[in-house]
């Protein structure tokens, strides 16, 4: 079995925010595992995130790529004032760590900022914090079978969508 | 004092068939800093939850309008709040959102507070050669001088001449009670706040949980994936309460829905739901009915929007949210939400509650966001330009009817008025309830 070194893990990371940058969805949901999940917890105090997600809040649980499809079919809808004008998003990535690896299997930690421009509303803003992924090998290559993105502001300007984090 | 005319801003003329407001009261920062001090800051808000502070020396802190405030448990368990401020030189003395403390000491000086807001110490006081005019004042933290608790929901007042709490929330306890009776140990809020802005002003916010007109206009890429998921019933996805029910469809007939408004500006817009079992609370719908009867089973069913006047929602619409409003400026809102459920629901309601509730009232959901961005759209409409009048406080009017109707009475509700509305009414002049609420506040602030 395949074992992930650490430049293929900056490189799939990397290749991931490509993707969400340029807003092309359909081979960034590509990447995700069909049972994946996609995870943003809220806070619940100053220091401490929400750990369970089925008895706490979170910003967006997702268990199920069919779930970032639909967030993809309501961008693309027409139909949603706040997808009408995307915003331009750059996903700079850093301190991309492989902290578990084994025959197919990898977990990535990363620091993420996303600088974005809301031109509809004429401002810029960055949401920032970190990911863990947990990556698969398959016939396919690698897949992300979680992916977890820790937002350290987490005080909502208006919107945040799933290219924003 | 503003140099406008109370005229000038509403035009209620109730006897012509008119109902309209001002552009200014969205867009003047000087209209804005009188509504912080006559509305938020002087008179009933709403400040948090007293399950925020269950336990003896439990406290969490806030504002209200600017003024920082903690509430606070006292040693022998009797809830209290103060203003957050040390009376030696205004530092907060608790800088928490929450926690568990029998003592605050100010972190500048070190005077020191108990849990029931009594000073127990100033540093060196003997040493201090303090002259008879400090030994007359007061050292204690200073108490909000109006504060009260109703069914778990605590509400303030900066100002001391207000109405007893019982009196301004009236009619709107009975819809209070139909949120805290829905598990006989009350309601909590799940772990986790989720806090967001928007660039518009607060009352964009008050006026949107009562509207019903915007649903299908404002959300159809939402109801569009609800419809979706609704035929594929796929089982990794969230089903929605809203995709079973008509009450917002344009095509359903019979009474769908209306709304009731209430003295002090609270008021209620509703939806016939049935009891189905998409509703988390399902699983204990023959316990409550049991419990409170079944009328009032039926209508913690419904789709509910309750607003108390001027900063609490509660929505009980495609899942369960308690919202707080905080104005910051004339254009700049931030928004305090939590997903309020049953205690002791199952671990599977609650499960269904949870993931309704973040596809749909969350920031980063899929429904909000085109809330907040039309709100913005509107707040650049709102510059002062030559016709300052809206439009958006019309429809209804002819449908509104002094005191309540079947529905209201079905569960002994005396709504001030109400309009039982059909697929398209979609009334509008239960926001003249806010106006006349807001006109009583800020009254003495105006020319």
């Amino acid at each position: 079995m395949t074992l992930l070194t650490d430049r293929e893990a900056e490189l799939f990371l990397y290749g991931e925010a490509l993707l969400l940058d340029e807003g092309r969805y359909d081979a960034w949901v590509e990447l995700f595992t069909p049972d994946a999940i996609f995870w943003m917890p809220a806070w619940k105090s100053e220091s401490e995130q929400t750990s369970d997600p089925d008895s706490e809040l979170s910003l967006i649980y997702y268990h199920g790529r069919s779930n970032l499809e639909d967030r993809i079919k309501r961008i693309r809808s027409g139909m949603s004032v706040a997808s009408k004008v995307r915003l331009r998003v750059m996903h700079a990535l850093s301190n991309v760590m492989v902290i578990a690896r084994a025959p197919g299997t990898a977990t990535i930690s990363s620091c993420f900022i996303v600088n974005l421009v809301d031109v509809r509303a004429g401002r810029t803003h960055a949401f920032f914090g970190r990911y863990e992924h947990e990556l698969v090998h398959g016939e396919s290559g690698w897949r992300i079978s979680r992916k977890v993105i820790r937002l350290l502001n987490d005080v909502v300007p208006t919107l945040l969508d799933i290219y924003s984090i | 004092m503003s140099a406008y005319r109370m005229s000038e801003l509403i035009d209620d003329r109730p006897a012509d068939g008119v109902f309209r407001i001002n552009r200014a009261l969205f867009s003047d920062p000087e209209l804005f800093a009188l509504e912080q001090h006559y509305i938020f800051e002087g008179g009933w808000v709403f400040i948090g939850m007293a399950s925020q502070a269950l336990q003896p020396n439990d406290f969490f802190t806030g504002l209200i309008g600017r003024v920082p405030i903690i509430v606070s448990r006292s040693e022998d368990g009797v809830l209290n709040g103060f203003i957050n401020a040390c009376p030696h030189k205004g530092a907060r003395i608790a800088q928490q959102l929450s926690g568990n403390a029998r003592l605050h000491v100010c972190p500048y000086h070190s005077w020191t507070f108990d849990s029931s807001g009594a000073n127990r110490n100033i540093k060196w006081r003997s040493g201090g050669c303090y002259g008879a005019g400090f030994d007359r004042e007061d050292h204690d933290l200073a108490r909000i001088p109006r504060f009260g608790e109703y069914r778990g929901f605590l509400f303030a007042s900066l100002n001391p001449d207000v109405p007893s709490l019982d009196d301004y929330l009236g009619e709107a306890r009975k819809l209070l009670d139909l949120v805290a009776d829905q598990s006989s140990e009350g309601v909590e809020l799940v772990p986790g706040a989720v806090r967001f802005t928007y660039a518009a002003n607060w009352k964009m916010q008050l006026e949107n949980c009562s509207d019903q007109y915007h649903f299908t206009s404002t959300h159809p890429s939402y109801i569009r994936i609800l419809e979706a998921r609704a035929r594929e019933q796929k089982n990794d996805v969230v089903q929605s309460t809203l995709g079973g029910s008509d009450f917002w469809k344009e095509d359903a007939e019979g009474p769908t829905g209306g709304t009731f408004s209430f003295e002090h500006g609270h008021v209620l817009n509703w939806g016939l739901m049935a009891v189905t079992p998409a509703l988390p609370l399902y699983e204990r719908a023959d316990e409550i009915a049991e419990r409170i009867g079944t009328a009032r089973r039926n209508w913690m069913f419904n789709m509910r929007n309750l607003t108390i006047f001027p900063n609490l929602q509660i929505a009980e619409n495609a899942s369960s949210q308690l919202r707080v409003i905080r104005p910051i400026a004339h254009n700049l809102t931030e928004m305090q939400t939590w997903c309020i459920a049953p205690r002791g629901e199952s671990a599977e309601a609650r499960r269904t509650r949870i993931r309704q509730y973040e596809d749909f009232f969350n920031p980063t959901g899929m429904a909000t966001p085109d809330d907040t961005v039309v709100y913005e759209e509107c707040q650049m409409g709102m510059a002062r330009q030559e016709r300052p009048w809206l439009q958006g406080h019309a429809r209804g009017l002819t449908a509104s009817v002094e005191g309540g109707n079947a529905y209201s009475e079905m569960i002994g509700l005396n709504p001030q008025r109400s309009v039982l509305g059909q697929a398209q009414t979609c009334d509008e002049s239960l926001f003249h309830s806010y106006y006349r609420a807001w006109a009583t506040r800020m009254q003495d602030g105006l020319a």
